[in-house]
């Protein structure tokens, strides 16, 4: 019968729902970890549900660093925010390779799991490299930046934190339309709330300057250089919807 | 004129120029407005496919020069516009924090005097740096004739200077820009290197430069060994390739249908061998007046040149080797040297570390094995039939955005 880990559906609770079965020495391949959101019970299932513990996940992270290196550590939380189905499953395995072969993980290029966690972290980061780019902030009549973006993966986190460092000297939302997530920065932090309903005006000024950014990207365009689709190679359809320029 | 209509002409009288790079600066950040990042970000990409990532655009398109092939010559009956400093920083700021761009590319046609015109980009990127403490990417031309002093006091506010060499050879420049000499752009571009080298905080994402291609009859050779010559003797970060677009009807320029994009493409792919993979413009071409292949990369024309070299041996090929093979770039030469070492190579193995194999198949033995029996004893003018077939052409590209990380294929170089 699967043992079932429930944990809260963030990455620390996921890592101390690993940490367990890892130290409990639980078979890896009898066990299931579920974000508790998704889990449908059925009566026969052995469910057991676990917390997050800030201490726990701490602890575990250090030995995965400790293990292999801070690449490997980041490739697991970017794999985590996958959008993939069972990527609880792919990782769990990942992880018990990180203890037995350490840095060495990087190079099991022939092995499934390691291959599969790589391609979702690969993906993860190459979609964070996208919105770095692509978020477009409009300025609200409430006095702050605020940016809505409708992202495959569960990327408002990083991204978050790269604006908090680029735009430090202003206020603003940003809104994971999808999911109905909001990171909000206030000049020193940034807090990340769920978030149903917003309505917001942008100011006279901003439509200025939507304006005058739609009229440059039209008037950069080379025509004796046209490449449709170049251009949708590099910035393809489905970051169009709230794309400035292209709308 | 009002703000939208002179964004429209600066910005599109800007858009000949190739340079977008917005990474590799090293500057310090101090507190105010924004960063750099140092892979570098695109925030768009136009029609042409080209991407944008910084608010590229002229000081003003005003010029008392007369080059042959631009489109903003004093000759030229166009609409005509000067923006001020206080108006480009004002947009920058703006753009830049709603995310439109990753900092602001400032070049200029030449108006009034050389040092008129320096002193107005001077004083656009001071404001921006200390009115509004803007700590983006700046990229700003260094202009021919502009006093040594003016410039050196521009560097240390930019992230990278740029002036353009414009055409591969003095007879060219001599035929089409009259006002300008090989000294008035080397002297600039010389000096910069020298204080870069001797001064921290100084133009510290480097310098590049950019040449027209296609406009006069140098030859690819020609043009990658002045590339060459500017890596080593100024160690330049790039040199952009624009292939020439034909905005004036001019009979010293050689008439172009379209602008020759394959062409190109070829060159910059060239480039790269030079710069990154150690090759050299001699080996690259075999006569000194002769052009690259565009039927295939520069990788695979130098390869078929050499099939004495070829099969390497993965299993046993120095790095040197390695990323001499067609299809083995950068990347898969060091994931082959780091796994070899855990249990020899198979074909399927290179496969499954990502290695393309389309080319590499025809030039590599695994554990003394060809990919498929018949590949040993091919010519090579069969193995260039094999390659160009199926796919006919590639579509040419812009390859705008060589430096980003996210593109890691492209950065290495991979071809």
């Amino acid at each position: 019968m699967y043992k079932i880990f429930l944990y809260d559906g963030t990455f620390e609770g996921f890592m101390c729902a690993a940490f367990h079965i890892i130290s409990e020495g639980i078979d890896k391949d009898s066990t299931i970890i579920v974000s508790k959101n998704e889990y449908q019970p059925m009566f026969i299932d052995n469910v057991r549900e676990v917390q997050s513990d800030l201490k726990t996940f701490l602890e575990i992270r250090k030995e995965m660093i400790k293990k292999a290196d801070n690449s490997v550590f980041k490739r697991i939380y970017y794999a985590f925010l996958s959008d993939t189905k069972d990527k609880e499953g792919y990782i769990l395995r990942y992880l018990f390779y990180v203890l037995v072969h350490g840095k060495k993980i990087k190079y099991l290029y022939s092995d499934d799991i390691v291959n599969t966690v790589e391609k979702m972290a690969k993906n993860v980061s190459r979609e964070i490299g996208k919105y770095m780019g692509l978020i477009r902030f409009c300025e609200t009549d409430k006095g702050f930046l605020y940016a809505k973006f409708e992202p495959k993966n569960d990327i408002i986190k990083p991204i978050a934190y790269f604006f908090k460092n680029r735009l430090n000297e202003f206020y603003w939302v940003i809104h994971d339309v999808k999911r109905n997530k909001v990171a909000i920065y206030d000049r020193k932090k940034v807090q990340f709330l769920t978030c149903d309903n917003l309505k917001l005006k942008v100011t006279h000024q901003d439509e200025m300057f939507q304006m005058l950014w739609k009229n440059y990207f039209k008037a950069m365009a080379i025509e004796e250089r046209k490449n449709l689709k170049l251009q949708q190679q590099n910035m393809p359809k489905r970051y169009w919807k709230y794309l400035l320029e292209k709308n | 004129m009002d703000i939208l209509e002179k964004l429209e002409v600066l910005g599109a009288a800007a858009k000949y120029d190739v340079s977008c790079a917005s990474s590799g600066s090293k500057r310090e950040k101090h507190f105010g407005i924004g960063s750099t990042f140092s892979a570098g970000i695109c925030h768009s990409w136009t029609d042409d496919g080209r991407c944008i990532s910084l608010l590229k655009v002229l000081f003003t398109n005003e010029c008392i020069f007369d080059c042959a092939y631009c489109i903003n010559r004093k000759s030229n009956d166009i609409k005509r516009a000067t923006f001020t400093p206080q108006e480009i920083a004002d947009l920058t700021i703006n753009f830049y924090k709603r995310n439109y761009i990753e900092g602001l590319f400032l070049s200029s046609a030449i108006k009034n005097s050389p040092d008129w015109t320096m002193e107005m980009l001077f004083r656009t990127v001071w404001l921006l740096r200390y009115k509004y403490q803007f700590n983006g990417y700046i990229h700003v031309k260094a202009i021919p004739y502009a006093s040594l002093d003016l410039i050196r006091k521009t560097g240390f506010l930019a992230d990278r200077m740029s002036v353009n060499i414009e055409l591969p050879s003095e007879k060219s420049l001599k035929l089409l820009c009259p006002n300008k000499t090989k000294e008035s752009i080397l002297k600039p571009m010389e000096f910069i290197t020298k204080v870069a080298e001797e001064e921290k905080n100084f133009v510290a994402a480097g310098q590049s430069t950019q040449m027209i291609i296609g406009a006069t009859d140098d030859s690819d050779y020609k043009i990658i060994n002045l590339s060459q010559h500017l890596y080593k003797k100024f160690k330049l970060k790039r040199v952009y390739y624009s292939a020439y677009t034909p905005v004036n009807n001019d009979p010293r320029i050689l008439k172009v249908e379209s602008p020759p994009l394959l062409r190109e493409h070829r060159l910059y792919q060239a480039d790269w061998l030079i710069r990154v993979y150690n090759f050299s413009a001699d080996e690259l071409f075999k006569s000194k007046d002769e052009n690259l292949d565009l039927e295939v990369d520069p990788k695979v024309m130098w390869a078929l040149r050499n099939l004495d070299r070829f099969p390497v041996e993965v299993n046993r090929a120095s790095y040197e080797q390695l990323i001499r093979v067609p299809g083995i770039g950068i990347k898969s030469a060091r994931r082959i040297i780091k796994n070899r070492v855990f249990h020899s190579l198979e074909f399927d193995d290179l496969k499954k570390m990502g290695v393309v194999l389309k080319r590499a198949k025809y030039f590599i033995t695994c554990n003394g094995k060809t990919f498929e029996r018949f590949l040993i004893d091919l010519e090579p003018e069969k193995i260039k039939q094999k390659l160009t077939d199926k796919n006919s052409l590639q579509r040419p590209q812009q390859l705008s955005f060589f430096d980003r990380e996210v593109f890691t294929s492209v950065i290495t170089g991979e071809i």
